[in-house]
């Protein structure tokens, strides 16, 4: 590292190189909208015996007013979930697409390498052997995706029982209900403890991260990052004399700006939802 | 105090004009005219003590009140046989015409301490002496507009209360009375005038009042039911054939060791508040929940209990199902809660309840691994995931975060010691 910038996607020599699409920059920011809605009005339900419940749920509409949010945030969800299915569809018939959405160094399904690299990370973390080198999605990102991927399905399933107890109880028995409730609840609360502690740390908190990578922003990082994050694709795509095509200009200043602000106000709003839920669990 | 009981004659000269005259509609005519004197107030101010004038009783006093057709003597037997007063002439006590009253104030927690120590009312402690206005005139303290004010004269008083209850009703009757006018009957009665609406003596009685653990007690666990009912028809028929009705009747108590709840157990006794107000909607599953500990624990597990903990009244509470007054077992045909009756019941909220709607579980709890084994399996599988999601990379963090603070510390060290023959 030879710059202390901020962003740590800004540290490292070398020009800029696009890392995300505006479409996945797009989606992020909908499920980090969305989230946050569904968090700040499912929260207090969840916890409803806690002190903060009635003012947070006050701030939120009420009952009922949170109620909307969260619905309208449920929508958000099926909305970026449903446009990424369709753009996942695209790549897969994209002539001999399918074959690198599901497997090599550009699938974000889990390969004998990720399982690999996590012991050879644990072996780092003891003093064992050297740090894993990853290429275009660690073994984390992919787990971060696919419990996005999962949690989606079974949160917004169970949720859609919830939200319509009448219609499917036309075929299915009212004790899913009670099932959905402790499904819907408890997979939320997974969901939100680990994007606010283990996804915040391993993205933005760890040093050499800290205070934050603003790389899903603004969708560019310097080729410095890239090589100590993502060094097996930056070689990859050197051999392959790719990096030409992926050079960016630096972000503009609104952009950075705004980045900057959204990332910041997300990672505080994570850290004080984690405080909230401690204060819940350990009253 | 007053003039009848007080009253010693033979301290005065007194000249007796107009012996025949006396009130028309009596029988026996006074000797004397008592207003000759009693109506003079110089004349009869300071006879008992300098400046009292009790003794000041001017003619028309009675006029207008429940004894407007009496003469003195009525009451005052013997003081009409001539002047000097009798010394042996005695007020005639209220009981001679008035039986049944003075029965049961006899027998009331008031006569003894009235005796004793003249601090609970006698007759005129709360109908007055010569005033005493019917109960339906607005001008008497036992009018029901008045009378909660009357009682406070003394149960709003901290030396009485201080005085004469007991450690455990001291808490309760300190601020009995003034809890009454935020109830739904004092409101009524002060905000809206409705002289129907209960007040003390509608519940405690007006004459045999008794404390609530005597058995004879209108407000006696036993008795609260009929007392209440007395104003509340119908109500206390369907409670008599509810579980609770039920289990007063027989005295039986439930698991938790508790007796059958009385009205007042739930609606309390003088924090009564309207039936269709969120506070009593918010507050009742608290009433219920003194008893049946683990309904209310598994209530606020499930949506309904969780809305209704965030002050919403938007969910159904313990009443919206199993009914407020006419709540039966599950096993019972007539419970609003026994299976055939459910769609019924939920059906009140969820209008396109069915049979297969039903099944959810109001109460279920996954702790229960007998009764409710889906739910029990369901909790277990959701708490191992994410027990065991965060303790795993909860681990990965921190041996994460502890290479990197090693990483760093050691290349600072190199830093050093690289850089000390330099600055050397």
């Amino acid at each position: 590292m030879t710059r202390r910038a901020l962003n740590s996607a800004d540290r490292g020599q070398g020009p800029y190189l696009w890392r995300f699409t505006p479409l996945q920059r797009t989606l992020h920011a909908l499920v980090i909208a969305s989230f946050f809605g569904l968090v700040l009005t499912g929260l207090p339900l969840h916890f409803a015996q806690a002190g903060w419940a009635r003012v947070l749920v006050g701030l939120t509409g009420g009952v009922e007013g949170a109620g909307i949010i969260h619905r309208l945030c449920a929508l958000i969800t099926f909305g970026y979930f449903t446009t990424h299915l369709v753009s996942l569809a695209r790549k897969l018939r994209r002539g001999g697409g399918w074959k690198r959405v599901l497997w090599g160094p550009e699938s974000m399904v889990p390969q004998p390498r990720d399982f690999r690299d996590l012991v050879q990370m644990f072996r780092w973390f003891l003093g064992r052997g050297p740090r894993p080198r990853f290429d275009r999605f660690s073994y984390m990102e992919k787990f971060d995706y696919l419990a996005v991927f999962w949690g989606v399905a079974i949160i917004g399933a169970s949720g859609l029982l919830l939200w319509f107890p009448e219609f499917f109880a036309r075929f299915l028995p009212g004790w899913v209900f009670n099932v959905a409730t402790i499904v819907h609840g408890d997979e939320a609360l997974l969901a939100l403890s680990f994007i606010f502690t283990v996804h915040f740390f391993n993205v933005h908190l760890r040093p050499g991260k800290f205070p934050i990578d603003l790389v899903i922003f603004t969708g560019r990082a310097t080729a410095g990052y890239m090589r100590e994050e993502h060094p097996l694709e930056y070689e990859r795509r050197l051999a392959a004399g790719e990096l030409d095509q992926l050079v960016a200009p630096p972000v503009s200043r609104t952009a950075y700006l705004w980045s900057t602000v959204l990332g910041f106000a997300s990672l505080g709003l994570g850290i004080i939802i984690i405080g909230l839920v401690l204060w819940a669990v350990l009253h | 105090m007053t003039l009848g009981s007080q009253c010693r004659a033979g301290a005065v000269l007194i000249s007796l004009i107009g012996s025949a005259v006396g009130s028309a509609e009596t029988q026996a005519a006074p000797v004397v005219n008592c207003d000759n004197c009693h109506g003079n107030r110089e004349f009869v101010t300071g006879v008992r003590a300098p400046g009292d004038t009790s003794l000041f009783v001017p003619s028309p006093t009675l006029a207008e009140t429940a004894h407007e057709r009496l003469a003195c003597s009525d009451c005052h037997r013997g003081f009409d046989a001539g002047f000097p007063h009798q010394a042996a002439s005695k007020v005639s006590p209220c009981q001679a015409c008035h039986e049944s009253e003075g029965r049961e104030w006899q027998a009331s927690i008031h006569a003894p301490t009235s005796a004793a120590t003249g601090d609970a009312p006698n007759c005129v402690g709360c109908h007055g002496s010569h005033l005493v206005y019917r109960i339906s005139d607005r001008r008497s303290p036992t009018y029901s507009l008045n009378v909660a004010a009357l009682c406070g004269r003394c149960h709003a008083d901290p030396r009485i209360i201080g005085t004469y209850f007991t450690a455990v009703d001291k808490a309760q009757a300190r601020t009995a009375v003034a809890q009454y006018y935020e109830t739904v009957h004092g409101h009524a009665l002060t905000g809206a005038g409705l002289t129907v609406s209960a007040t003390c003596n509608d519940c405690h009685r007006s004459h045999r009042v008794l404390p609530a653990d005597s058995a004879e007690s209108s407000v006696n666990r036993n008795n609260i039911p009929a007392t209440c009912g007395r104003c509340h028809v119908g109500i206390v028929e369907i409670y008599a054939q509810s579980a609770h009705g039920a289990a007063l009747a027989t005295g039986r108590r439930n698991a938790t060791g508790h007796a059958a709840p009385v009205c007042v157990d739930c609606h309390s006794a003088h924090g009564i508040v309207r039936a269709d107000e969120p506070r009593w909607f918010l507050g009742v599953v608290d009433e219920c929940g003194t008893c049946h500990e683990r309904l209310y624990e598994t209530y606020f597990e499930t949506y309904h209990g969780k809305v209704n903990r965030l002050g919403s009244t938007l969910a159904a509470t313990c009443s919206d199902c199993h009914t407020p007054h006419d709540m039966r077992p599950a096993t019972d045909p007539a419970s609003s809660v026994f299976p055939a009756s459910r769609v019924k019941t939920c059906g009140g909220c969820h209008p396109a309840a069915n049979a297969n709607f039903v099944r959810y579980e109001p109460h279920g709890d996954p702790q229960d691994r007998a009764r409710y084994p889906t739910l029990y399996w369901t909790w277990l599988f959701m708490t191992i995931l994410l027990g065991g999601v965060m303790a795993f990379f909860g681990i990965h963090t921190v041996l994460w975060l502890g290479r990197l603070t090693l990483d760093r510390a050691r290349e600072k060290r190199a830093a050093r010691s690289a850089g000390r023959p330099g600055q050397a």
